[in-house]
């Protein structure tokens, strides 16, 4: 072996290269720690991305159900009014045709009768913005009157299970599971062709469970996050900090759960 | 010592006093790390200039080297922590300064007393603020970092280059000065220490330039 005989290279080269060496791993030492600390600054800034989104949806929602409030109030108090006046006033001119010998009879019947169609259909459209017994009698009296009312159609079943002693729901909560089964109903009539539908309501363990079950076609799990439905659904469920879970096969039916937690909201809840 | 290199020696003050008047004027208003940073450039005013002057007043001006390397790396760890801040543990940063401290207490005690050049201090002085450079370009490069939006990247990019020219042509120096000062004439060694005066004046310069290039919103 070929000895080294200029001592520079003892003195000067291997102390240079232990610095050099001392320098690298200071760097990467510094840049391991670096690494770390800057994936939990990219964790907590998600995380206060995440809670800016949730916050911003509760309060849309919540405007948007104010919104919904104050429509239905106005359509009942104002044009409820109005269209009731109007039918008033067309009876009084139907009797007075009567009397006058004039035959303005079918006529009016026949704008009594739209008169009246309207006072139903607005109504009902007053319901469906803003469901008075939701407020009056809870969740469960309100869904199981919707039951009763699609099933008195015929074509579908509509079975409430929930025990006698449910506690009572924030409003926030109330009204989103409501809008949620709403929309769970209207999927189920429009598309799956279900006869039965189970809806069991319960809470355990600080927190609201509901399962909903139909006899449907069912749907491709794939595409059940694709519709607005469903994104409605999922984003009512992040703004309640809440969980939500389908469990569907095509062609043998649909089963969703939902858990909400009962414990106080931020901004009140929705 | 001939005229030229005195000449040198006394035209590399002109960029420090110049640092030194831009710092004080621009104190009130720099952002954390620019005021971390001014105070180790008040301290390196302050020993500049009396080592300077000390020939006419002091024998050796050795005891000044030693409490400016002393009391400059802690002023520089306090300027990288508050570059670093949040993403390099402020216990680290610490660490490395007290750790440092109580290396050149102990050396100038036992090892190079404060009449003698601290060549040890230096040295590891020189090794810490290159680690630390190198890594802060790294951290300036980061692109999440350039999206947060970093106070004062410019200056920091401008004040860290000087810093790492420096020290690292320090650390060349201390190195090979002991060869060059065994081996060669000591007239070389004389050039060798004008070239640290040329580098010292490249990295004032840089801290000039960084410090003129400050924001102009304070951050808070």
């Amino acid at each position: 072996m070929e000895t080294i005989k200029n001592p520079v290279y003892i003195d000067v080269l291997i102390p240079l290269m232990v610095i050099i060496f001392i320098i690298g791993v200071g760097v990467v030492l510094l840049y391991q720690h670096f690494q770390k600390n800057l994936f939990i600054h990219k964790l907590k800034q998600e995380t206060l991305k995440a809670n800016y989104h949730n916050d911003l949806l509760r309060s849309n929602i919540k405007a948007e159900e104010e919104e919904r409030k104050r429509i239905a109030q106005d359509l009942h108090d104002e044009m409820g009014a109005v269209l009731s006046i109007m039918r008033m006033n067309l009876v009084l001119l139907e009797q007075q045709s009567q009397q006058t010998n004039v035959s303005l009879t079918p006529g009016l019947e026949n704008v009594r009768k739209l008169t009246e169609n309207a006072i139903t259909s607005m109504r009902n459209i007053s319901h469906r913005l803003m469901p008075p017994q939701l407020e009056t009698f809870g969740l469960v009296k309100t869904l199981e009157a919707v039951a009763r009312q699609i099933s008195e159609s015929g074509k579908t079943v509509i079975q409430i299970h929930a025990p006698d002693q449910m506690p009572d729901l924030q409003w926030g909560i109330k009204l989103g599971l409501y809008r949620i089964v709403m929309e769970l109903i209207n999927n189920t009539i429009k598309h799956s062709g279900a006869t039965q539908v189970t809806i069991d309501i319960h809470s355990s363990n600080d927190q609201v469970v509901c399962q909903y079950t139909d006899n449907g076609k069912g749907i491709n799990k794939a595409d059940s996050g694709n519709g607005l439905g469903f994104k409605s659904i999922e984003g009512r469920i992040n703004a309640m900090n809440g969980f939500f879970e389908i469990d569907t096969v095509q062609g043998h039916g649909f089963k969703a759960a939902i858990r909400i937690p009962l414990v106080p909201l931020q901004n009140g809840g929705v | 010592m001939n005229r030229f290199i005195l000449a040198i020696i006394y035209i590399s003050l002109l960029p420090i006093l110049a640092t030194v008047i831009l710092a004080a004027k621009n104190y009130r208003k720099s952002g954390k790390s620019i005021k971390a940073f001014s105070w180790f450039i008040f301290l390196s005013g302050f020993i500049q200039f009396i080592s300077s002057a000390s020939p006419w007043i002091f024998a050796n001006n050795m005891p000044f080297l030693h409490l400016y390397v002393a009391a400059g790396l802690p002023c520089l760890v306090w300027f990288y922590k508050t570059v670093l801040d949040g993403f390099i543990s402020s216990r680290i940063m610490w660490g490395i300064a007290v750790a440092f401290l109580v290396f050149t207490i102990i050396n100038s005690l036992f090892f190079q007393d404060i009449f003698h050049f601290n060549s040890y201090a230096l040295f590891a002085e020189a090794l810490i603020i290159i680690i630390l450079a190198l890594f802060t370009f790294m951290f300036l490069l980061n692109n999440t970092m350039r999206e947060t939006g970093i106070p004062d990247i410019k200056s920091i990019t401008w004040i860290n280059a000087g810093l790492f020219i420096y020290y690292l042509t320090c650390l060349m120096l201390y190195y090979f000065g002991e060869t060059l000062f065994s081996r060669y004439s000591r007239e070389l060694l004389n050039y060798t220490w004008l070239f640290h005066d040329i580098v010292s004046m490249v990295m004032y310069c840089c801290f000039f330039i960084g410090l003129w290039k400050r924001s102009k919103t304070p951050s808070i």
